[in-house]
C-alpha cells in the first residue's frame, strides 16, 4: 500500500488508498501515528480515493484524533465518498471528527 | 436461488479472497456496490474476530462461508470450529460519547448488527454457526 504525504500550507496531507482494512491498517498506523509522534500538529487525511474501511482502519483515525486533540493539533478529514460517510455515521464518528467536503477547506 | 460457497483458513490474507468474492457478486447478483461493500465489511469483521480470538492453538483452521441470494434476501452463513462466541451477547459501544470518553475498539460487531437485518447464532458440537440476512 502506498501512502502519499505532501504539505499543503500548514497541513500535512495524507492520501489514503482505495481500501483500508485489517490486512493493511498497520501501515497507515505506523505512518500516521509516526508523524504525530514526530511533532506534526496539523493533518488532513484525504479520503477521496477510499471506498472501503473496516473497524481496523477507523481505529487508527480515532487514535490519531485523540493524540492530536490532546496536544492542541488539528486532525481534519476530507472528501468522504457516500458509503464511507454512511460507515462514519454508524460508528458515531461524524460527531467527533471534523469533516470537510473539499481538500482546500480542510487545509485552511 | 443463487449460491456461493467458500472455505478460507484462519489467516488475515484471506480477507483479500473475501473482497474479491464480493466484488464479483456485485456484478453477478446485481447487488448495488454500496451494499456489496457493506456485506464485505460484515464478513471482514466477523472473520477477523474468529481469527484473532477464536483459537487457543496456532494450527490451521478452516472457516466455511456460504452466501445466497433468494429474491431480494441475501443470506450469509459462517461456520467455524473456534471457541464458543455469540456476537449478539457483545456489549454495544456507546456511539454518542464525547471524544474523551470514546473507547478505541468494539465497532466491528456494532457494524454487523447495524448493517444486517437478522442474526441467528447457534452452537452445535464444536461449531459456531452464524446466520445473517439482509434484504436488498
Amino acid at each position: 500500500m502506498e501512502i502519499k504525504k505532501n504539505k499543503l500550507g500548514n497541513f500535512l496531507v495524507i492520501d489514503l488508498p482505495v481500501r483500508l482494512d485489517t490486512s493493511n491498517y498497520q501501515e497507515l498506523e505506523k505512518s500516521l501515528i509516526g508523524v504525530i509522534d514526530q511533532g506534526e500538529k496539523d493533518i488532513v487525511v484525504n479520503c477521496s480515493g477510499l471506498n472501503y474501511i473496516s473497524s481496523s482502519g477507523l481505529r487508527v483515525f480515532l487514535i490519531a484524533l485523540k493524540k492530536l486533540s490532546s496536544s492542541g493539533g488539528r486532525f481534519h478529514l476530507c472528501c468522504l465518498q457516500d458509503n464511507i460517510q454512511e460507515i462514519f455515521e454508524i460508528a458515531g464518528f461524524t460527531t467527533i471528527f471534523t469533516i470537510f467536503s473539499t481538500l482546500e477547506e480542510a487545509a485552511k | 436461488m443463487a449460491k456461493k460457497k467458500l472455505t478460507i483458513s484462519n489467516r488475515l490474507d484471506q480477507l483479500d479472497v473475501i473482497a474479491a468474492v464480493f466484488e464479483s457478486l456485485a456484478d453477478e447478483w446485481s447487488i448495488p456496490m454500496n451494499v456489496s461493500l457493506n456485506l464485505n465489511l460484515v464478513l471482514e469483521e466477523l472473520v477477523t474476530n474468529i481469527i484473532f480470538y477464536g483459537y487457543d492453538d496456532t494450527n490451521e483452521h478452516m472457516i466455511d462461508i456460504e452466501l445466497s441470494l433468494n429474491g431480494k434476501m441475501v443470506h450469509i452463513k459462517i461456520e467455524d470450529d473456534g471457541k464458543a462466541f455469540n456476537p449478539l451477547l457483545n456489549n454495544e459501544p456507546d456511539t454518542g460519547l464525547s471524544l474523551e470518553n470514546r473507547k478505541i475498539g468494539g465497532l466491528g460487531i456494532h457494524f454487523v448488527r447495524k448493517i444486517m437485518d437478522d442474526i441467528l447464532y447457534t452452537r452445535t458440537g464444536n461449531k459456531n454457526i452464524l446466520e445473517l440476512t439482509k434484504s436488498l
